[in-house]
């Protein structure tokens, strides 16, 4: 595959936070049209990765590429070829998502009006309340309506689906999988929900103290499909062996 | 997969349980088999998109694919090219051959509960020729 098209690769990446290291020459490679499942306890790296990725950090060592491209120095190209999903919306509480998605659209080459429409209606999203009015739910998928929007390659999800109830966590679920298919986007999923990885992902990436400890393909990861126990469980062991 | 209603008929439902030791996309060949044995999917249908597929049973559109894939290489199904993937004519034969094995041997449970529970083997023959004669009506 052309290294300039692989939606994230991460080389030798060292990040320090005072003198903590929170990510040690940790090595990644997130290739297109794929959902990897990023596995580890807290505190083990995930959500620093995803912000290194982003370019809302630089790495103190180490090289990263989103399709190729620097995501500190070429920030503007980046922040157009990835969508975000925090674990909680992080935009200013006043905003409605009509407000937020205004905003955002003209910052992106590419943004598709079409799919916000169709997505806002299916979610019964209120486009017109204020985020602080929102429930949970609501606001997860506002923010997962907006990451969607710009057709980003590469989607960061940090924990999207932590605290939900089961009907939205499931309608949020079908959206996305629905989204992702069939496309070349790839997307990277920071999740502790072992049923949700089990559903989601063709690959594996498991994090511990700042390093990959595990990674591969659902297959390579877990051994072949049929071998006995069920999904989420194997990946249970897998993050107990991890730790 | 697919809790069956009152009227026994079964909602097509398509979700994959991750609590079962079946993997999903083997699920999926199961549940596209009993439907077709069923008939709610008769020769000529059309099955979900993959991206509608994955949507329905929460899983990754390749998992789906995988599933297509198997079925098409036992020849209950064809992908036509842009048009989707469709039931054979022979699909509903393949279908039942597949799921023969696993039928009998819940049929051979069922029996062997019923007859432990004291029905006797008239009452239970009764009962087959009756579903057989409504099934040839």
């Amino acid at each position: 595959m052309n290294p300039s098209s692989t939606p994230l690769s991460m080389k030798d990446v060292t990040r320090r936070f005072r003198r903590r290291v929170v990510l040690d020459r940790l090595s990644l490679e997130v290739p297109g049209a794929s959902v990897c499942a990023l596995l580890g306890p807290n505190g083990a790296g995930k959500s620093t990765l995803m912000r290194l990725a982003l370019g809302l950090l630089r790495p103190d060592a180490g090289a990263i590429a989103v399709c190729g491209r620097d995501p500190v120095r070429q920030a503007s190209w980046v922040r157009g070829a990835v969508g975000y999903v925090p674990d909680r919306p992080d935009v200013h509480d006043w905003m409605t998502p009509r407000e937020l998605f205004g905003f955002l659209r003209p910052q992106y080459r590419v943004w598709n009006d079409g799919l916000v429409e169709r997505l806002a209606q299916r979610f019964e999203l209120p486009q017109d309340t204020r985020f602080r009015s929102l429930s949970r739910g609501e606001g997860a998928k506002a923010m997962l309506v907006a990451a969607l929007a710009p057709e980003p390659r590469l989607l960061l999800l940090d924990e999207p689906f932590s605290g939900l109830d089961p009907v939205v966590r499931h309608e949020l679920l079908q959206s996305l999988l629905e989204e992702l298919a069939g496309g070349e986007q790839a997307a990277l999923v920071a999740t502790h929900d072992l049923d949700v990885a089990a559903r989601i992902a063709d690959r594996v990436i498991v994090l511990a103290e700042g390093r990959v400890s595990t990674s591969g393909s659902v297959a390579e990861v877990l051994g072949s499909e049929d071998e006995p126990g069920r999904l989420p469980h194997r990946l249970y062991h897998l993050l107990e062996d991890a730790a | 997969m697919g809790p069956y209603q009152d009227d026994g008929t079964a909602t097509m439902s398509w979700l994959v349980d991750t609590s079962l030791d079946v993997p999903p996309s083997r699920q999926l060949v199961e549940a596209v088999l009993d439907a077709i044995v069923r008939g709610e999917l008769a020769a000529g249908a059309k099955l979900p998109s993959v991206r509608g597929m994955a949507a329905e049973a929460l899983v990754n559109a390749n998992t789906v694919a995988k599933a297509y894939r198997d079925l098409e290489q036992m020849g209950a199904v064809r992908g036509e090219n842009g048009r989707g993937v469709f039931v054979t004519a022979a699909g509903e034969e393949v279908a039942c051959a597949a799921r023969l094995d696993a039928t009998l041997d819940a049929f051979r449970r069922a029996a062997l509960e019923a007859l432990r529970t004291g029905h006797d083997v008239t009452r239970l023959t009764s009962i087959l020729l009756e579903l057989q004669a409504r099934k040839t009506a």
